[in-house]
């Protein structure tokens, strides 16, 4: 695997941070991998979660199945490195391509209990406990940008996980601090 | 507001998805007459009723799939559910 470049946030404007019963924080420095492969086989066994759901690797990443045939995996490098290890290789009887996303994608995470209020003024999707329990996976449109959600609860809390092209990065976590100014939304420190 | 009923994401806003035109058999290319090629690249029947048609799911799946629809109610046919295969365009 090669060695990644030092990663920058698309965050780069200063915000106060604080903490509160809704927070977004800039995730973007997670390890992100897209692996495309067929929707059924051994790469879907491997990984585990199916289209919509997620679910977590042995060595800790999460993995998502963000559309059919196609999952991102997250977490720290090291548990990244470990679960996508060999799976676009040679040995692979299926047609699979593994991508590393660090840099090409921002991610944030919007938690709290008023967190669904918050995501269903930018995004047309219902976000209710029914059709999108912890564990969820979806793609949409946030503030018109097309992003990938998964709901990732902390704390028995509503969070939400929200991937976006690198360069709508400022512009959604400004969309999303409008959207939440009248829920209390605070700015967390950057997760690690 | 108009709902597609994706076959993978189940009812979405039509904004997240792209409308594909009517959906017309592609002639044999190696058979077909220029007028059959004129018919099927530029003529529409564009009735005021059912109709046939393609959508691509840009903000969901990013899939193609086929849906009837009825152009002066906004209903949909039998559409296809989540899972289901038979909206896949070939």
């Amino acid at each position: 695997m090669a060695e990644s470049p030092a990663f920058e946030s698309p965050v780069v404007k200063r915000y106060k941070a604080a903490t509160g019963a809704l927070t977004l924080s800039d995730a973007s420095a997670a390890t992100k991998w897209l692996v495309r492969g067929p929707e059924a086989g051994a790469v879907a066994d491997r990984l585990g979660a199916s289209f919509g759901s997620s679910c977590a690797a042995e060595g800790g990443a999460l993995v998502l199945g963000s559309r059919p045939g196609e999952w991102i995996v997250v977490g720290v490098p090291g548990a990244v490195a470990e679960t996508v290890a060999g799976i676009d290789g040679p040995e692979q009887s299926d047609f699979v391509t593994a991508l590393d996303w660090t840099h090409g994608r921002a991610l944030f995470r919007v938690t709290g209990a008023d967190a669904p209020r918050m995501l269903e003024k930018v995004c047309s999707l219902d976000w209710s406990d029914a059709m999108t329990p912890d564990g969820a996976v979806t793609s949409a449109s946030v503030a018109k940008v097309t992003c990938d959600i998964a709901r990732n609860d902390v704390d028995a809390k509503p969070s939400y996980l929200i991937f976006c092209d690198r360069s709508f990065g400022q512009y959604l976590f400004d969309a999303l601090i409008d959207a939440g100014d009248e829920f209390g939304l605070s700015v967390a420190p950057a997760d690690p | 507001m108009l709902l597609v009923p994706c076959p993978n994401c189940g009812p979405r806003n039509w904004s997240d998805l792209r409308y594909g035109g009517e959906s017309h058999a592609r002639p044999d290319p190696a058979t077909a007459t220029p007028l059959q090629w004129r018919g099927y690249l530029y003529l529409r029947d564009n009735p005021a009723g059912w109709l046939r048609e393609n959508w691509y799911c840009r903000s969901g799946c990013r899939r193609w799939f086929t849906v009837e629809r009825n152009t002066a109610t906004n209903e949909f046919r039998d559409p296809p559910m989540p899972g289901d295969k038979r909206g896949a365009k070939a």
